[in-house]
């Protein structure tokens, strides 16, 4: 690894992600899996790279851009979260030989190591060999093999279209339980602001490229100022989103304090500039912008989704009472 | 109350009862079993709605017309938006094309085109945008040249919502010099069934083909189609989307309203999602919301007693056209917001509300760029309404 690894995996993850947006969401793992990329965090003993947050933060910024059609944020926690109880299965996500999915909706019932009930919204559930989703008690949850007599899946309706969202029926399935994924579903929402602060820079670059070359009253859209303005407005919201995330990132796993608070100003920041910046994408491509072709709609719809999860309102009113807690850091 | 209010008040509570009676209940955008018409079926619904008493409420009657003023015409929208009903099939028809045809088409004309539109026998599409003319409209190059008395037609428009279903182009196109800018185009009204006519359906981001690619390759125009003054089509074209941003689906304003409270009928069935519609900070959106659908109210409104006082529309539309394109654009993005937290898995009303709020979502980004864009209108508020100067 050089000096930069954050560098050098970027540049590996977009060359990965570029093909792996090709591909089904099977192909796409086994596609990442071959570049290590599914590994970042998770230790070396299942086969990754055990590398910080930072790290995985800048692959899924690279394949939420590229659109890639695979949970890349759940893979790489899950392995890191299943490698010390369950190798085989984190090994197994590290390669890339099956797809796993987190429900986002819903929880089981865990009775003695078999659950029941209905889950769902969980990405590309229809693709995915493993699923984890919460149970009735607080911060605990199972992992559930989908292929497990009991379990039937079927598609939902959401908004993001490569990762076609799975509602999954368990009935006295067996199932592993999990005892504590608070951390990992706050890290999911972390690398999710990252995914989508990705999707928009890609978005806001390709806006860019479209006006300076696109010409309207004799000249190009980019000599209007009132659009290098705006232009100019969506790089400022990028730019403050990503030092927020970047905080919070640099913080996870030390001061658990300091970290619940600079989660909420990621969230809330990356939140609210995702989207706005891939619809002020859309506006500024014109009629254009609104076609199904040109495809800045896919990265709107997943970030729309990402920002719902992030809830920049929840996010602000709990900072609102910790402002005090804020200022003694 | 006078004799005018309580009148007023029968004309809407019978036009109420009406739809009440008569929406099928299927085509309610709140229902789970929700299905759209058919384009057969909202022909013959549109066609009763203008037996009713619902279109061309303010159009003569020589024309097939109510031939009552457009205070009516605002409270039978009313009615319209207050009701999660289907859009109309012909609204360029009856909402663009039919006001300039009355302006400034011939008597002869306003009689063979305007029964044909209430009537649903000839739907319209606008073909105004092209290419390398969007925003810079004045920059079109799609040309007629005269054939005798009659013209035809060369080039390509872009853009065109719903050229795939109409038999009409209300058609802006070059009869002048390309220099002559906005002092060489016409306005005519040209048949698209003929083999001069080439109609390529354009998918859109919410799924859906709406709008097209309409090509001309020596189209004819008869002689009897061409509207208004030849090379003053400009003028007629600014009038037209004066109506398209000031009083084009009247009814908005309500309708907004009509989502909003569907959005919260909903929120109020989920234990989940109806915490988080009095969670304090949400609270606040929702009511912003409010605030600017009052406003939307109240901005109709004046207008249409403007208009009824004999004034005209002119940059005002722009007001007006820019602010609901904003809340809407808001509203849609809340909506979708609260309803990702809803229970799991959620009620037939819950789904039927995510789904349409997602294409009321996707939709919503297509209001900021159609009927000129946020920035054109911008550019005309400050333009034709503040009078900026443009040097010191
Ligand atoms: C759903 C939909 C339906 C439509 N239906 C019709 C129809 O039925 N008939 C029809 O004729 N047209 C229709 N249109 C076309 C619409 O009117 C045009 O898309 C619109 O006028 C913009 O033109 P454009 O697409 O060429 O974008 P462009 O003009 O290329 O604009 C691209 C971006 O640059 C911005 N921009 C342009 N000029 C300036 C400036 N001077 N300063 C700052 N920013 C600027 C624009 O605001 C926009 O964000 C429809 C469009 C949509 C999306």
């Amino acid at each position: 690894m050089s000096d930069d690894p954050i560098r050098e995996i970027a540049e590996t993850a977009t060359r990965a992600a570029a093909i792996a947006a090709g591909l089904d969401a099977a192909g796409a793992a086994r596609r990442l899996g071959e570049d290590g990329l599914l590994g970042v965090l998770a230790p070396e003993s299942v086969g990754g790279l055990g590398l910080p947050l930072s790290v995985a933060a800048a692959v899924v910024a690279a394949t939420e851009a590229a659109l890639v059609p695979l949970p890349v944020a759940e893979a790489v926690l899950a392995a890191r979260l299943l490698a010390e109880r369950h190798p085989e299965v984190a090994a197994a996500i590290v390669a890339g030989e099956g797809v796993v999915t987190v429900a986002t909706a819903g929880a089981f019932t865990d009775e003695d190591g078999r659950c029941s009930g209905t889950v769902g919204r969980a990405p590309a559930g229809l693709a995915a060999r493993w699923l984890i989703a919460r149970t009735g008690n607080a911060g605990a949850a199972v992992l559930l093999d989908l292929r497990a007599e009991g379990v039937t899946i079927e598609e939902e309706r959401g908004l993001d279209l490569e990762r076609p969202p799975a509602r999954i029926v368990a009935r006295d399935a067996v199932a592993t339980p999990l005892h504590d994924i608070a951390g990992f579903e706050a890290d999911l929402l972390l690398l999710r602001a990252a995914g989508a602060l990705g999707a928009a820079e890609h978005c806001l670059d390709r806006t860019i490229g479209h006006v300076s070359n696109r010409r309207q009253f004799g000249k190009p859209l980019v000599a209007f100022q009132g659009l290098r303005f705006e232009l100019a407005r969506q790089k400022l919201s990028l730019e403050g989103a990503r030092a927020a995330l970047a905080h919070a990132l640099s913080l996870a796993g030390q001061d658990p304090r300091a970290e619940g608070i600079a989660r909420l100003v990621a969230r809330s920041a990356c939140g609210d500039a995702a989207p706005a910046i891939i619809e002020a994408a859309i506006q500024l491509h014109g009629g254009m912008g609104f076609t199904w072709d040109l495809g800045l709609h896919r990265q709107l719809r997943r970030a729309r989704e990402a920002a719902a999860a992030l809830d920049a309102v929840a996010a602000r009113a709990a900072l609102a009472e910790r402002l005090e807690q804020a200022w003694a850091a | 109350m006078s004799a005018v209010a309580t009148d007023t008040e029968a004309y809407r509570a019978r036009h109420r009862a009406w739809l009440a009676a008569n929406l099928p209940a299927r085509w309610r955008a709140d229902n789970p079993d929700y299905q759209g018409p058919t384009l057969d079926e909202a022909k013959e619904w549109e066609a009763e709605l203008h037996r009713q008493g619902f279109w061309g409420v303010a159009w003569p009657r020589d024309y097939g017309g109510h031939g009552l003023t457009l205070r009516e015409h605002l409270v039978a929208n009313q009615e319209i938006g207050r009701l999660p009903m289907p859009e109309s099939f012909n609204s360029i028809g009856k909402e663009l094309a039919g006001p300039i045809i009355l302006a400034i088409a011939t008597e002869e004309q306003k009689k063979r085109y305007i029964p044909a539109i209430l009537e649903m026998r000839e739907i319209w599409c606008q073909g105004f945008s092209e290419p390398e003319a969007g925003s810079d409209l004045a920059g079109l190059r799609t040309r007629a040249v005269r054939d005798g008395a009659a013209w035809r037609v060369t080039g390509q428009k872009i853009w065109t919502s719903g050229a795939h279903r109409a038999q009409r182009c209300l058609l802006l196109a070059r009869t002048g010099s390309m220099e002559s800018r906005h002092r060489g185009l016409s306005l005519f009204a040209l048949k698209l069934d003929q083999p001069g006519v080439t109609i390529k359906p354009i998918r859109q981001m919410d799924g859906n083909a709406e709008f097209n690619e309409v090509f001309f390759d020596n189209a004819l125009v008869e002689p009897e189609d061409a509207l208004g003054e030849q090379e003053r089509g400009w003028a007629a074209a600014v009038r037209v989307l004066e109506v398209e941003r000031g009083t084009n689906r009247i009814y908005r304003a309500w309708r907004l309203e009509e989502e909003l409270r569907h959005l919260l009928t909903v929120c109020r069935t989920d234990p989940a999602l109806a915490r988080i519609i009095e969670n304090p900070h949400m609270v606040q959106r929702i009511a912003a919301v409010q605030v600017d659908i009052e406003v939307h109210k109240r901005m109709i409104e004046g207008v249409v007693e403007d208009l009824c006082a004999g004034a005209s529309i002119g940059g005002r539309g722009s007001l007006i056209k820019q602010h609901w394109s904003d809340y809407h654009q808001r509203q849609a993005a809340l909506a979708v917001e609260i309803l990702e937290r809803a229970s799991y898995p959620p009620s037939p009303a819950v789904a039927r509300a995510q789904q349409r709020f997602r294409t009321v979502y996707l939709r919503s980004r297509a209001e900021t760029i159609y009927a000129g864009t946020t920035q054109i209108q911008l550019g005309i508020i400050a333009d034709r309404i503040l009078k900026l100067p443009r040097e010191g």
